[in-house]
């Protein structure tokens, strides 16, 4: 697990200044400007923990896997109460939600999405509840954000994609264009270039996390315009079921979700929460609980998955050889990288930063679409 | 002697106050039976609605922000209905509203105390505009409205999605990509509830006042119920269409700059939360009264947010959407059953 606040501070000082509450040590060290009070202990049966979900508990992605993760909190803690809500849309009525949560006694509420605003609207009126947002990026008293350096294992199986695809055109099945998408993009094209350098990678956007029917269009729709590889941050299997009916590859997200398109499956960005919910809730009832940011590290709760079946052994290698380097320290987001407009955004030498990577905004050149 | 019933074209007031609480009464129950079939017991999840709505202002505050925007896309959907067009586009005028106001908010600079009447004008105006093309349409082609509002509202939302995924996206990163924070709130009323709530509710007595105690009012009221007798009697049913149809956009707008400027706060695709098109269904509830919008925005209000509060306790949404449905559906059955009688006739004596 990466601790941010052993990392570097530039981005952190706009989202200290934002948020209002964080303040900037000698060192990068974020901490709250209150001394951290951590909030009081609660007994296990005492204790209620929601969760809100941006999809379906039952999409075998996203949201699986924090149930997953919940259902892991309900065996080490079988005293305690759990509740949570299925498809919350990124409206007014997420904060209805969370508001819900609240009034239900709730002691810790998990966002498994960045429902941003709607969230920080109840959590600056409950101080006394310890709030989560998956994905988040404004820190509170009462909030600590959580995501996964995704990036890192993007990176490895876009290696692994550059080797089979005849082509060299990848296709990405967006949501929106976040942060997520654009490290999502970046990384698995930069994996992609290492090993042929003139591959690129077309976007489409679908303005959606879950919806099978946009995201089948959206896979045949690359695929009509040539791509032979598919790749996106999609919660379900979708354009996986396309490339396997069209005799594409695809790479996934979430879970090992093989059995869709098992000739089509070349590795997902497999991810997994629950030592890190059972370990914050664990500290909530102990009452030793402060805000922290936190990023899953790559084998730490984020990773490829296992190879599919028609990934030749000379992509696996290769790959898996880049995954050690990184698991040994080495980051492959070092300059010189350019934007999508030709810019040098990074100069040669220097490396991204985790938060660069985390907060990333911009495409690199070879992007199309987004 | 016979029996037979007969459909009259209005219903008597207690018909209809009594159709609504008996509709509302059994689609209770059957929602209940099939929660109890599913194992759910119905009695304390009923409890836990009350509880939760009624037993604290959190509650209430949580229904009265629900029950702002609906007040405004009932009342614009009822507006129209008085001169007998169908506004199915609060929607996307809902959209245009929160587009103008969230463009105004963002590039001109300013103190809230002029930005927000700004604003609010700006929304107004955003929706007049976004049905101005139908509302021609109709009063100088004659195309019907209810195709023209509807198609309309999916190039809104269209819009909305593009400029707050594109040209005006904050890259700050939300999961749903947003513009920036807009500079103004609308200042709290009471809890969370923003003046937006008390300002819908005096626009709704507005209205009303003006459709029942002036000139104007009654000629739109005369051509709405008989547009040839109108136009025998020289009223100029044209320009009252007009301007009609562009209040009830209007106030579509206003509905969609409150909601950005006092709920959410920046400008993103699904900002409506439906709101548009549930505001036909507060219009129906509400029979198209001005006022009644008021109690049907309410009625609206506390299901939907009962709906939150169904999910908590583990409810599936899919679930709470069908008791919704059902006590939508139980109400137009029962409006429709409040037109007819039971007529005891004679046969007539030879």
């Amino acid at each position: 697990m990466i601790d941010l606040r052993n990392l570097s501070r530039r981005g952190f000082l706009n989202m200290g200044a934002a948020a209002g509450t964080s303040l900037l040590l000698p060192g990068g060290l974020i901490r709250p400007a209150r001394a951290a009070e951590p909030l009081a202990a609660v007994a296990e049966e005492n204790a209620v923990i929601a969760f809100g979900h941006t999809g379906p508990v039952t999409d075998e992605g996203w949201t699986w896997s924090h149930d997953q993760g919940m259902k892991a909190v309900q065996e080490a803690f079988p005293k305690l109460k759990t509740l949570f809500v299925e498809s919350i849309p990124y409206s007014a009525d997420a904060t209805r939600t969370y508001r819900q949560f609240v009034s239900e006694g709730a002691n810790m509420v998990f966002a498994t999405s960045n429902y941003g605003d709607f969230l920080y609207d109840v959590a600056k009126r409950s101080p006394e509840v310890a709030f989560y947002e998956c994905d988040g990026r404004n820190p509170l008293e009462n909030l600590s954000t959580y995501y996964l350096s995704h990036w890192y294992p993007t990176y490895v199986t876009g290696v692994a994609a550059g080797l089979m695809s005849k082509t060299g055109k990848l296709g990405y099945v967006a949501s929106f264009p976040v942060p997520s998408v654009f490290s999502g993009t970046n990384a698995f094209l930069m994996g992609a270039r290492s090993v042929n350098p003139n591959a690129t990678i077309q976007v489409v956007v679908i303005n959606s996390w879950f919806d099978p029917q946009a995201a089948t269009q959206a896979g045949t729709a690359l695929l009509d315009n040539g791509c032979d590889l598919l790749f996106g941050i999609m919660d379900e299997a979708g354009y996986l079921q396309v490339a396997e009916q069209r005799g594409a590859k695809a790479v996934m997200w979430n879970t090992d979700i093989r059995r869709y398109g098992p000739k089509a499956y070349v590795s997902s960005i497999v991810i997994d929460f629950k030592k890190y919910y059972v370990e914050q809730v664990r500290l909530r009832l102990e009452g030793k609980w402060t805000p922290s940011q936190t990023l899953l590290a790559m084998g730490a709760g984020v990773d490829r998955d296992a190879w599919g079946e028609t990934v030749p052994e000379e992509a696996r290698k290769q790959a898996d050889a880049i995954r050690e380097k990184i698991l040994g320290g080495w980051s492959p987001f070092t300059g010189e990288i350019k934007d999508s407009k030709g810019n040098v955004k990074v100069a040669a030498g220097q490396t991204m930063t985790e938060e660069e990577l985390y907060n990333w905004d911009w495409s690199i050149e070879g992007v199309v679409g987004l | 002697m016979s029996v037979r019933v007969q459909r009259f074209p209005s219903a008597p007031p207690s018909a209809a106050l009594a159709a609504r609480v008996v509709a509302i009464v059994l689609a209770l129950l059957v929602a209940g039976i099939i929660l109890a079939g599913t194992g759910a017991s119905p009695l304390k999840l009923a409890g836990q609605v009350i509880k939760a709505t009624f037993g604290s202002s959190f509650g209430l505050e949580d229904v009265g922000l629900l029950v702002t925007p609906l007040i405004l896309t009932g009342l614009s959907v009822a507006v129209a209905q008085r001169i007998g067009a169908w506004n199915i586009g609060g929607e996307g005028q809902f959209y245009a509203g929160a587009f103008a106001a969230t463009g105004v908010a963002l590039f001109i600079p300013g103190p809230s105390i002029v930005m927000l009447p700004l604003m609010f004008v700006a929304g107004a105006i955003g929706g007049a505009l976004w049905i101005l093309i139908p509302t021609l349409a109709r009063a100088y082609a004659d195309v019907n409205e209810l195709i023209t509002t509807l198609l309309l509202n999916f190039v809104a939302t269209l819009l909305v999605y593009w400029v707050a995924t594109g040209p005006w996206l904050d890259p700050g990163g939300q999961a749903l990509a947003t513009t920036a924070r807009l500079p103004h709130d609308i200042p709290e009323f009471w809890g969370i509830v923003h003046w937006g709530f008390p300002l819908a509710v005096v626009i709704t007595i507005l209205v009303a006042a003006v459709l029942a105690f002036t000139r104007w009012g009654y000629e739109v009221r005369i051509a709405g119920s008989n547009p040839q007798a109108a136009k025998y009697a020289g009223m100029p049913f044209r320009r009252h269409l007009i301007l009609v149809m562009l209040l009830s956009g209007a106030i579509a707008g206003i509905a969609g700059m409150f909601e950005v400027a006092g709920t959410v706060h920046r400008l993103q695709g699904g900002i409506s939360n439906n709101f548009g098109y549930l505001g036909i269904m507060v219009a129906v509830l509400a029979r198209g009264s001005a006022l009644g919008v008021l109690a049907g925005a309410a009625l609206m209000g506390i299901i939907l947010n009962s709906g939150i509060i169904l999910q908590t306790q583990g409810l599936n949404v899919s679930t709470v959407l069908a008791i919704t449905g059902l006590i939508l559906f139980f109400t137009a059955i029962g409006d429709e059953l409040a037109h007819y009688r039971i007529i005891r006739t004679e046969p007539a004596k030879a």
